[in-house]
Formats: C-alpha cells, structure tokens, sequence
C-alpha cells in the first residue's frame, strides 16, 4: 500500500498508456467490449486524480522521480495545484466523453475502426495528463508530440474525405509547432545545461542578462510553436475544419481538453522557466494581448457566419480560447485565476455544445443551425442543457461563465487597463447573436401540432450532457472552493 | 568580430537555415509529399542543432576507456541520445502523414493542395 501510494502519479500516466495499446490488439478478438475497458481505465485515472488532488488540497506538491532517477538527472512529474486541477479535469471530462461515444460511435465511425478508436483516445489521454505532470522539458516535447499525433488519429477516424484532408492540415501544422517548441528546447538547454524545469529556472535567473536575444528568440519560438497548437488566433486556421468534421466526442475532447493542455504547458514555460517578471516586462505579453483581442471579436464573428452547427462551435472555441490568452497576459493574478477557471468552465461548455450537437446529429441527421425548428420539444433534455451551455457562453449571472467574464473584467481593473472590459462585454453580446437564434429557433418558432415527447436516444448519450451542464450551473452558482483553490495554484506561479 | 564568431559556430547557422528552408518547403509548397519532405528538413535541421550543443572541440566519443589520457574530454552525450527520441518522433509523424496522403489520394485521385481545395 505505501509502495503504491509513491506510485500514483506515474500510474495515472501509464494505466491508461498500457490499457491503450492492449487494446489495440483486442479489439481484433472482441470488438463490443474495448469501449468497457477504456471506460474502466479512464475511472481509475480519474479515481487516482481525486485521491492526489486530495493531497494537494492538504497542502502538499507531490514529486515523483521516473524509475528512480532523482531529478536533475531522470524524468521527474511534479503534482502542484494547477496540475492538480488539470488532473481531475482531463480525467472526469474525458470518462464523460467516453460514456457518450459508448453509443453514438456506431453511428458516425465505420464498425471496424470502433475498438481501435478507444486506443487513439486512451493514447491522447495519457499524454495529455503526462504533459501536465511532467517537469521535464524533453518530456514534455515527447507528450505534445504524441498528443498531436493521437488527436489527428481521432479526427481522421471518421474516414470521410473532409475528415481526412482536415487531419493532414492539423498533422503538419502541429508538426510546425513541435519543431518550433523542440528548438526553443534545445536554445534553453545550451544556456543552462538542464532539462528539469526547476533546474532550467534557476540557470536562467544568473545567465539570462548575458543572452538578451537568445532569450527573446526562445519566448517567440514558444509562443509561436504552442500558439499553433493551441490555435492563437492567426495560428487557428487548422481548428474549424479538425474540429467540425470529426465524430462528435472526438469533436469533444479536441475542442474541450485537447487545446488547453498547451496552453497549461505556455503557462508552465512562462511563469515557471523565464519567471513571472520576465514575462510581465517582455512584449511578448502584449504581443498575446493583441493577439487574444483579435481572437476574440474575429472567433465571433466568423462563427456568427457559419451555418454548420459543429463548425459555429469551433470558431466559438477560437474566440473563447482567446479569453484564457487574455487572462493570462493582463498579468494580474485575477486575470490569471479566470484564465485557469476558464480553462475549467469552457471545458463544461464546450463539451455540453459538442456532445449536444452529437445527440442532435443521432436523433434527427440535422446539422444546419436554420432547420432546428421544433427541437426544443423533440428533445427536451438535450436542448435544455444546450440552453444552459449557451447562456453561460453569453455570461448570464448564475452559469459558469459569468465568473470568468467578472473574473477578466477585476483583471483588466487591476491591470489599469478598463478597455478590455469593453472587448468583454461586446464579445458577449456577439455570443448571445450566435447562440440565441438557435435556442430560439428550437424552442419558439415550431409549427402548431408539436407536443412534447422525450429525446429518443440512448440514455448513455444523456447522462454525459446533463453532467456536463450541471457542471456548468455548479460553477456558476458555487464558485469560491474552486476559486480559492485556483488562487494558491496563482500564488505558486508568479510567488 | 561578428562574421568570426558565424564562422566559428557554422554548425548552428546551418541548422537555422535548414530550418526556415523546411519551414518555407511546408508552407509553400502544394504536393503533399514535399510538405512531408518539408517537415523531415525542419526536423533534422533541430537534430543537428541539438548535436552542435552536445559536441565538443577535440571531444571524443562518451566512452569510457581506461587506455585514453585521464584529462580526456568526451563529448555530452545526453543531447545525442534525446535525438535518438527525436528521430522516432519525426519518423512516426512522417509514416502517419504519408498514410494521410494515401488516403487522400484514393478519395481525391491528386496529391496536390490546390486540386483538393477546388474539388471540396
């Protein structure tokens, strides 16, 4: 039991690492049961994260040196507050999504591909939680480049002739990315001899005067190589396609968890390895500023054009993306805690609009916005969380995303900066323009002889959404644990 | 003093410029499979920028033989052994892309970018 509980934080990479490519050789016996398995495999990741979170929450960061080699030397995975958060997040989200795609696979990807597809899922998964664990800047590349090439392989599944035109854009992009990254990597490590982030921070505190343009030329390389990945607005071009013509839970973990963890990571590499005050005084700061202003009002207004429902709500996912960027660069410790809550509560969102979506697409084969009409009635659970999803897009007090917007505005405040919380408050009303007609439509505008029956699909597809929306209300209405958690994660970083 | 020392560390002038070729080679270029070919460039480029880091002048290789000199100097061997890494890497990403391309090739009948942009 004590050698256990030291193994923890490596088990809940590897659990699910070794149950995905055992499963790629079962599903070639038993095809029906791979999505069990998986299931399993992703509870007790999730089962553990709750366990080390507890940890954390006592007051402990949990170290953990890969097969024995302590840390300047071996791979170390470093459990703090925000990667904590991104524990439980990854976990429970992706379990969410797994019950959804237990049912609505059959019906989007060809038969043969649906036990392999728990394997592209399972593989992603592990990396995704090795990238946020890790200490090691190598390690990290390897876990950003297995992620990529995991999410792609969920995005070309489908086998359709947009799927796969859109995987091959989003592969060489996010190979530009990594190759961006991999060479900042190298920059910091001739300069400070180190691999460990801890080592390479405190290198860098005693060389970095001596290398002014090496440092700059590395925060670029970063920002431009995660940027890409984590679509920074001129950089998103891979994202709608990706996003809008894979199957829908992939659709969910892509859209929902895939493009945070790089963010998490920029967040780690900036405020851990340059120092809060490097990054503060860089203009890299404002150059994200700009960028994340863009994305914002250009997110909107080009998901405002769209009729495709799944690609409406990737484009909303570039503008919301922009909302974590922003928080992160006003540089203000409330701006930082609503870009962590935000990463949170977009997760909810976004996974309730895709999974939403996805149920639609099962039950009636509609995926434009304009032929809705009715819907509210046909399927009252799906669209009520829907509803609920699109008001805490819009910012309604009481929904998740009310905090966040609060949160950006403090931040803004404390930044002496009060031209954002204009930025704010018109990307909501640009929100509410692309999210309301569709609520509208479904509810208001049907013809007379509706009644009210309950949704036809598979209650395994439900529960997941209705999670997911009560997941939304909860962090509306009972934010400050996650808060004032979220706030020690902050202190941490910029000390 | 300046072209001196570019002279002196040609090793990592050369990686830089194989990295903006291969760069340019995946943004420019319309067939499929020079994108690729594009994306090997850029990698190598980075490995042979990490292996410049490791050398050392008059280094020799990080092998331990008691029959050398005691003030010997090996070479770093740590950032050899992550390209190791690294070429696996490249070489997954080049074998999950060209399986990419095969594919588009069935449906589309062409490999180049523009073609398949107007058949959409």
């Amino acid at each position: 039991m004590e050698h256990f509980q030291k193994l923890m934080p490596f088990s809940v990479v590897m659990i699910p690492l070794i149950v995905a490519f055992m499963l790629a050789i079962f599903a070639r016996w038993k095809r029906e049961f791979c999505a069990y398995i998986a299931i399993a495999a992703v509870a007790y990741g999730f089962y553990i994260s709750y366990l080390l979170t507890l940890r954390v929450m006592a007051g402990e960061v949990i170290h953990y040196a890969v097969s024995g080699w302590i840390a300047p030397w071996g791979i170390e995975l470093v459990i703090d507050e925000l990667g904590a958060m991104m524990l439980l997040l990854l976990t429970g989200c992706s379990l969410v999504i797994l019950l959804f795609s237990m049912k609505s696979l059959h019906k989007e990807i060809p038969e043969q591909a649906t036990g392999w597809y728990y394997t592209l899922y399972l593989l992603t998964l592990s990396a995704m939680i090795g990238m946020v664990i890790t200490n090691d800047l190598f390690n990290l590349y390897v876990m950003v480049e297995v992620t990529g090439l995991g999410a792609c392989g969920l995005v070309v599944a489908k086998g359709e002739k947009l799927s796969t035109e859109a995987s091959l854009r989003y592969l060489l992009l996010a190979t530009l990315g990594s190759g961006f990254l991999l060479f900042a990597i190298g920059f910091l490590y001739q300069v400070t001899g180190n691999l460990n982030i801890s080592y390479v921070a405190a290198e860098l505190v005693q060389v970095r005067e001596q290398y002014p343009f090496l440092m700059w030329a590395t925060m670029s390389f970063i920002t431009v190589g995660l940027g890409v990945k984590a679509a920074l607005f001129p950089l998103h071009i891979w994202l709608p396609d990706a996003h809008s013509s894979a199957p829908s839970s992939s659709s969910a973990i892509l859209s929902g968890l895939v493009v945070k963890v790089y963010i998490v990571s920029m967040l780690r590499i900036y405020f851990l390895v340059f120092g809060f005050e490097v990054f503060h005084e860089s203009y890299m700061r404002y150059l994200i500023l700009l960028l994340a202003s863009m994305a914002i009002l250009g997110g909107s207004l080009f998901a405002f054009v769209q009729l495709n429902l799944k690609r409406r709500l990737a484009y909303s996912t570039v503008a919301q993306i922009g909302y974590i960027f922003l928080g992160f660069s006003l540089g203000t410790s409330w701006g930082i805690v609503a870009a962590l809550l935000h990463i949170i509560i977009h997760a909810f969102m976004k996974i309730c609009l895709f999974l939403s979506a996805g149920a639609i697409y099962y039950q009636t084969g509609r995926k434009k916005v304009t032929h809705f009409s009715g819907l509210g009635y046909q399927m009252p659970v799906t669209m009520a969380a829907f509803t609920v999803a699109a008001l805490s897009m819009v910012g309604i007090p009481l929904f998740g995303g009310f905090i966040t917007k609060y949160g950006l505005a403090m931040g803004s405040l404390e930044a002496n900066n009060p031209y954002f919380i204009i930025l704010i408050v018109l990307s909501g009303l640009l929100n509410a323009a692309y999210y309301f007609p569709i609520v509208w439509q479904a509810y208001f505008t049907s013809s007379h002889n509706v009644k009210l029956e309950f949704d036809k699909v598979p209650v395994t597809m439900l529960i997941p959404i209705v999670i997911m929306a009560l997941g939304i209300l909860y962090m509306g209405i009972f934010p400050s644990g996650t808060l004032d958690f979220l706030e020690r994660a902050v202190s941490r970083m910029i000390l | 003093m300046e072209l001196s020392r570019l002279l002196l560390n040609y090793p990592y002038f050369i990686s830089i410029i194989l990295f903006c070729l291969g760069c340019l080679c995946i943004l420019t270029q319309h067939n499929l499979v020079k994108k690729v070919i594009g994306i090997n460039i850029m990698e190598t480029s980075i490995f042979l920028f990490f292996i410049a880091v490791g050398n050392i002048d008059g280094g020799v290789a990080p092998i331990y033989d008691p029959a050398l000199p005691a003030d010997v100097i090996y070479i770093n061997p740590l950032t050899s052994t992550l390209m190791l890494t690294g070429i696996v890497v490249s070489f997954s990403v080049t074998a999950f892309a060209l399986a990419i391309i095969v594919k588009l090739y069935q449906f589309y009948g062409t490999i180049y970018a523009q073609d398949i942009m107007r058949m959409r």
